[in-house]
Parts: structure tokens; sequence; C-alpha cells
């Protein structure tokens, strides 16, 4: 097991992402506490200011762990199963389990790493006052590294399962999303209901490190819905957190052995070639037959857009149908709960969770599609191929960016009869609809554009995914999490200027989400979405222009 | 339209450097209409920077490269429906089929549709990877995908195809299938250039052979040519029935050979052999098998050694490095 640590932790260590990362966190820490250290000899005896500090600190780091965590978690056991390596650990005289722990422990290791370059701004948050050592500083470095320790579970096992690395990370933050997020869900609508439901879901929401951190920076808890709770928070998340740890290490190391190996070719069966009665079947079964021989690329059409397509695994079309359902039942499920009367939320709150719904899909598809444009067909060998064909560069960059783009826009058009239906239960809300799908589609675009241009500097589609996630989560987090911050520390001025760099933020205040009425954002965060979106298209062009030239 | 009689392949001077190290160096080297040029050198010897000037995606420092009259500089477009590129990496795209794979490359260089259907039908056929079809691209062995790959090379019927060692990796079965293939292909009119480190594939199908190491051309021409070229001496073994009978024949050897010569004599009694080095003509030779046959030795055989590709590889680099 040391031997596989110390090459784990050491291979993480060199990488660039941990150096950058390791500095980022420790500046930023440093800098919430100077920024917030008392001038002119004036203390804050009440200690307010230092419950301010305390709390962007808990946030960040929490932040931080989530978007560290997972990146290195997540190709750990996929990359070395496409480079051949795993094949001779599992022939060496390692056990699965010391596999497995050395690469636990390597995550882990890294995370304490970047959490102890926190340990001088902690220091300050102590020196300033108010704040408990032992309750507060200490618990929420115990709960850290349990999310550090969730984080490398699910990300292993996703990568254990997983085909390629730049997958095994989409799928990672996708699940991490969901253990931080979604967990929350079912607890707004069973809260206070007795039966199984109810406790399902309370013991749900304590997977989540949501409510513990709330509770240690003194917020209200989350998941609630004003009903008081006086038990801790902290708990019961180590007890749940912990059996998830070891749920997912016993799924993952069941696993952990040659059978994974053991996975045949396919055959490649096509439909047209199958019995009257399996195609009858079929038929029936797929709206659009994924194994049936598919038709020549007609000339109208830009061919690498269709291979770009063709080659996701849930670029062809009945997925794309699938994933379209799904968003329509959804955002239908949202407006129907509203208009029945299950939960008292208001047609504005359904709205903005519509909104919520729609961006987190763009910002959780769009990089894994648009970040790898270019970064796969360099690893893979296809891009030479690409610049020997007598495509132009602007014909590649439209088909790779319109494949991204008319994903994006079929995910989102089913998520219109939401707000459809909530314009006919609330006609005035007509023009604050208009105003949030405009926002929600420069949101598409500058996602898609920042991808694209920042993923176009790999080649590798591991480092490209990596990085193109962790730019658009900070950059769609930061802004909720200073606002989230609102006049206590952060002013109203510096939450709304901040506000501006995302079009999330203004497609809420436009359609008066509670909580963003008081920020007027329209149009000046879409020129900033709109500039934005301009000098990512170009740095991508440029890029590819670069990249099509003879060397 | 160039005039028949011009090569197809012309490389003038080629020289490219990157910073102050010299990839190539004066590469200069012709090929005419369907001839294969078996292209070999060490690993960094030039092979791959010439190609990729060859196809375009690569500029030289200096020096010139046409096919089919034109320049692979200035003339990129033309140049890429001029040649087929098979990299030494497959290049294959996830969830793919083959024809669909196929499809795609041929809808990027424009074949339109009806005729993409007929030329993919017809390029399969050639490379008999018909069966292969509705495959997954991914599920492919080494050796199909290397026929997908020839495959998509001649989806625009390009006349020139430069093939980045085809035959790496293969097992014999699919190794003489490739050989096969690129003959038919040669047949077809097709011009040819071919890298590869298996040199006995390639001296069976090149028509001429190029030598290069550390970006310079050390040897070109015909495999005839390039081994009369390297061939300063010629190895001879001299097979005798008797065991006893090696020591006086090594003696007569020794004595009909040069001062310089005679320390390539070497003696096998376990074989009833010797064995030597000369630069002798065939005149001087046939003396000094009536020598050994007037000395009452009796003689089963008086043969030369052969030499092949890698002899001649091995001489041609082993001076190279001599000389660096």
């Amino acid at each position: 097991m040391i031997t596989i640590l110390q090459r784990e932790l050491l291979a993480i260590l060199r990488s660039p992402r941990a150096a950058v990362g390791l500095v980022t966190v420790a500046l930023l820490c440093a800098a919430v506490v100077v920024a917030r250290w008392p001038g002119g000899g004036v203390a804050d005896l009440s200690g307010g200011v230092s419950r301010g500090v305390f709390a962007i600190f808990a946030w960040g780091l929490l932040a931080s762990v989530l978007l560290l965590a997972p990146a290195f978690a997540a190709p750990a056991i996929v990359r070395e199963r496409v480079r051949g390596t795993l094949l001779l650990l599992l022939n060496s005289p390692l056990h699965p389990l010391a596999i497995y722990a050395g690469k636990f422990l390597a995550v882990l290791g890294f995370v304490a790493l970047v959490l102890s370059a926190s340990l001088p701004a902690a220091a300050g948050c102590l020196a300033l006052g108010g704040i408990d050592p032992w309750r507060q500083v200490a618990v929420l470095y115990g709960v850290l590294l349990l999310v550090a320790a969730q984080c490398a579970a699910i990300g292993l096992l996703v990568s254990i399962r997983a085909a390629s690395t730049d997958g095994a990370i989409r799928a990672t933050f996708a699940a991490i999303f969901a253990l931080v997020f979604v967990t929350l869900g079912p607890r707004f609508l069973t809260q206070g209901q007795p039966g199984v439901l109810s406790l399902g879901a309370d013991w749900l929401r304590r997977l989540s490190p949501v409510p513990v951190v709330m509770e240690l920076t003194g917020r209200a808890n989350a998941g609630g819905v004003g009903l008081v709770e006086t038990a801790s928070a902290v708990p019961p998340f180590f007890l749940a957190g912990g059996l998830l740890c070891l749920g997912l290490a016993v799924a993952t190391l069941l696993q952990l052995n040659h059978r994974i190996f053991d996975r045949s070719r396919d055959a490649g069966k096509i439909t047209d070639d199958q019995s009257l009665a399996v195609r009858s079947a079929r038929r029936l079964f797929f709206l659009v037959d994924p194994q049936r021989r598919s038709a020549t690329i007609p000339r109208w059409l830009n061919p690498v857009m269709v291979k770009e397509f063709r080659t996701r695994r849930f670029g062809r079309l009945h997925w794309l149908l699938r994933l379209a359902a799904g968003c329509t039942v959804v955002s239908l499920a949202l407006t129907l709960a509203a208009t029945t009367g299950t939960v008292a939320w208001g047609v504005e709150t359904i709205g903005g969770l519509l909104v919520l719904l729609q961006v987190a899909l763009v910002v959780l598809i769009a990089p894994s599609l648009a970040s790898g444009l270019v970064a796969a067909e360099r690893e893979w060998g296809g891009w030479n191929l690409l610049r020997m064909t007598t495509l132009s560069g602007p014909r590649i960059a439209a088909g790779k960016l319109g494949s991204v783009l008319w994903t994006m826009l079929l995910v989102l058009a089913a998520t219109l009869p939401g707000y459809l239906m909530m314009v006919v239960i609330k006609p005035t809300m007509a023009s604050q609809v208009t105003l949030a799908l405009v926002s929600v589609l420069l949101a598409v675009a500058v996602t898609i554009a920042v991808s694209a241009a920042v993923g176009s500097f790999f080649s590798s589609t591991t480092a490209a995914t990596v990085t193109v996630s962790l730019v658009l989560l900070t950059a769609y987090l930061v802004p909720l999490g200073v606002w989230a911050f609102r006049d206590d520390p952060f002013g109203h001025r510096l939450v709304e200027t901040v506000l501006l760099a995302t079009p999330l933020a203004a497609a809420l205040a436009a359609i008066r989400m509670p909580g963003f009425t008081g920020y007027d954002l329209v149009p000046a965060a879409w020129w900033v979405a709109g500039v934005v979106t301009v000098v990512g298209l170009t740095v991508f062009g440029l890029r590819l222009r670069r990249l099509l030239q003879p060397e | 339209m160039h005039a028949s009689s011009q090569p197809v392949v012309d490389i003038r001077d080629l020289t490219k450097r990157f910073g102050g190290f010299t990839a190539l160096e004066g590469l200069s080297l012709h090929l005419d209409r369907g001839q294969i040029l078996g292209f070999i050198g060490p690993n960094g010897a030039g092979k791959t920077t010439t190609i990729k000037i060859l196809v375009g995606i690569m500029r030289p420092t200096s020096g010139t490269a046409r096919i089919a009259g034109a320049d692979c500089v200035t003339e990129a477009r033309r140049i890429k429906r001029l040649v087929g590129y098979m990299p030494d990496t497959f290049g294959g795209y996830d969830a793919m089929r083959v024809r669909e794979y196929l499809d795609f490359f041929g809808a990027a260089f424009g074949i339109p549709p009806r005729d993409r259907r007929r030329r993919i039908e017809e390029v399969l056929d050639t490379t008999g990877a018909t069966p292969l079809k509705d495959r997954y691209v991914e599920s492919l062995s080494h050796g199909m995908k290397q026929r997908i790959g020839v495959a998509r090379t001649l989806l625009h019927d390009p006349e020139v195809l430069i093939l980045d060692e085809p035959a790496n990796g293969l097992d014999p079965q699919a190794r003489i299938d490739m050989r096969e293939l690129l003959l038919k292909l040669s047949r077809m009119g097709k011009t040819l250039i071919v890298t590869s480190h298996i040199l006995p594939e390639l001296a069976r199908i090149c028509d001429v052979v190029a030598i290069i190491t550390q970006g310079r051309l050390r040897a070109f021409g015909t495999l005839e040519r390039i081994m009369r070229e390297i061939r300063q001496t010629r190895t001879f073994e001299v097979q005798l029935c008797d065991p006893g009978h090696v020591d006086p024949a090594a003696r007569i050897v020794g004595e009909a050979l040069t001062v310089e010569e005679r320390g390539g004599v070497s003696s096998h009694p376990t074989e009833s052999l010797v064995r030597f080095d000369t630069a002798r003509d065939d005149r001087a030779l046939a003396g000094l098998l009536g020598s050994l046959v007037g000395a009452g030795l009796p003689v089963a055989q008086f043969r030369e050694v052969p030499k092949d590709l890698e002899d001649a590889f091995l001489s041609v680099t082993g001076q190279a490095g001599a000389g660096t």
C-alpha cells in the first residue's frame, strides 16, 4: 500500500494542477483574512466580522475540496487501465485492497496538504475572535476531510466503471454535484411529514456537507422550509458520510480484479440484418434505433458536426431524445408542483428552479462536449487526419461548435414546456420569462465559447476536461458564493458587480427569484456575456487556425 | 497535368531545422509512377519529418518537395487531394462503425453522397475489409485497423499513398496480407512511400529504397544498386567434406587474399566450414577454388553468402555512426 500511496501522491504533487490548487487556496484564504483584518487599532468586539470571515473561509475551502479531490480521484483507475499498467499492478503481489487504499489515501493526503495550506488563515480567523477553535474550526476540518473521502470514494468507483479518463471526470463531477445539491431536494418536499419517505429524505440530506457547513458558519439549515431544527447536523453527517465511503469502497473493491479486463468486443450487430421479429420489437421500443445502419452524410450537413454527434456516447439521437424527454418531465413536474399547491413556493421560485436546472445542465454537459473538441482529436491521432482533408478551418470550427450548440439548444428547448405552463398560470410573467430565456441562451454561448477556447490549448482530453470544469464551476459558483454573503460581509454594490459576471444571475434576477430581486443585472450582464463569448470564440478560432497551419 | 516522364514525387535539397537541431539536411530523391519506395532509417532519423513535409502539414526550412507537380508548401490544398496519408497512429473515433468512419472522411474530402457510397464499397473490397463495415472501429484488431487505415487513404483516389509503418505490430498472416495489398495498390498505378522497421518485408515489395540516418540520405536506389554500392567486400563460405581439411583450406584461402583480408578468415571445424570476406573479383575467386581443388581438398560447396536489406541498413547506419 505504501508503494502505491507514495507513487500516487508523488504523481499528484508533480502535476501543475496540484501546484496551482495549493497556491491558489493558500493565497485566497490569506487574502480573505487580511481583507477583513481590523485596521487603525479598532477591533470588532461583537465577533460579527470574524464570523463573516470564517463563513467565507469555510465555504471557500469546501468549494476547493469539491473541485480538487474529484479531479485527482476520477482518473486514478481508468487511466491505469487504458495505459495497461493496472494489469501489471493486479499481476503483482499487491492485494487489490492495498491498491485501492493507496489511491484513496493519496487523494486524502493531497487534500490534507491543501487544508494545511489554509491553517495560517484559520489561525487568523481565530485571532479575530468570536470563533470556537474546537466546535467550529476543528470540526470544519474534519468535515472537509470526510468530504474529500466521499469525493475520493465516488471518483474511484466511477473510475473503475468508466471507459475513458475524461468520461470518468465528467461522471464524477456530476455525481458530486448530485451528492452536494440534489440530495437536499427531497427534504424540501417531505419535511415535517411522518413516514419512511420523510425519514429517507432526511438521511439522504445527511450525505450533503452543505447543511453541516451552514450550521458551523451560523446560517439557517439548508433543505429546511422554515421548521427549526435543534439537533446538530454534524454527527449524522459523519455517520452517513462514513457509511457511504465504506459502501462505495466495497463496491469498488468487488470490481478491482482481472474481470474488468474481461470485456468482449462489440460485434456491431445491425438491426437491418436481424430477423423480422427482432426488427419489429426494436421498432416498437426505439423511437430512433441506434443499431440501424446510419445514412450517408448528406451534402448539406457539416460532416464534422455529424462525426461529433456520432462519436459521442450520448451524441446519438436516441440518447439526445432521452435527455430531452427527461428535461421535459422535470420541468413539467416542477410547474405542476407549484400549480397544484404541493409546495407553496410561488411561480417565481419555480421559474428560478427551472433556470437553475437549465444552467446546471449547461454547466455539466457543455464543458464535457466542448472541452475535448480539439484535445480529443490531438490525443487520439485524428487531428492530422482532419488536417489532411480538404475541410477548411471555419468549416471544422462550425461543425465542432455546432455539434455542442445544437445539443444544448435541444436540452434547453425541452424545458420550455415548464416556462409555457408558467406563463399560462401567470401571463404577466411573459416578459420575465423572455428575459430569463435570453440570459440562459447567453449562458449557453458563454459556456461553449469558454470551454472551446480553454480546451483548445490542451492535447490531452483529461487535462482539458479538468481545467475547463474547474474554470466554469469557479466562474458560476464564485458569484453565487459572493451573493450568498450579501450584506454580510459583502455590500449590495459589490454583490451586484460580481453577479454581472454570470448570465445565470441575470436569468435569476430576470425571473425575480427570491434573493435576486434587488439586483438590476439586465442588460449589463448580457453585454458582459456577449463580450466573453466573442473573446472565447475568437481565441478558439485563432487556436484552430494555428493548429491547422503547417508546423 | 504533369508529363508522364516527370517523377511523381520530386524532393530537392529538403532541409528542416528546429532551432539549433537539424532534423533533415539536403534530402533529395524522386519516385516514378507506380513505384514503391521503402523509406527506412532508425528512430529519429527524419522519416516522419519528411513525410509531414510531403503531406503539407510541416514547412521545410529550405528546399522543395513536389507531388505530381504540386508544391507541398504552396499548394497544400491540391496536395491533400493527391496524397493519401496513413500515419503510424490509427486516428480512430469512439462509437463509430467502420462504414460511418469512412463516410465521414469521404464527406470531408467532398465526395458526393452517391459516389461516396460506391467508393466506400470499392475501397473496402480492395482492402479485403468488406466484412468489417458494420463493426465498431474501436473493436477492431490492429491488423483490421491497418486495413481500414489503408481504405481511408484510398477513399479520395489519391495518386500517391504515404504509409507510415503499415506492418508494425501485425501478425505474420496480417503482414503477408498487407504486403499483398501494397503490391495490389502498386499494380493499380498508385505510387507508394512506405516506412517500416521490418526490413525483410520492405525488401520483398520495394522497387526503390531510401536509407536515412541523422537527417541525411545515406543510400537511395534499387535494392540491387544499394547492395552494389555498399558491397565493398563480399562474404564467401567454403564447405568441405571432412573437418580435417578445414585448416589446410583456411591456409590456402589466406594465401589467396590480401594481407588486410587475411584477418577475416575464420575456420569452423564443427561445420567443416571456412568463411572469409574479400573484395576480390570473380576471376580471382575462381582461381582460389581451383587452388583448393588442386590441393586435393574435397570442396562440397563454394558459395557467396547473400546480403539483404538488413545488412545494407546496418552497413549504412554503421558507416553513418562512424562518421559522426
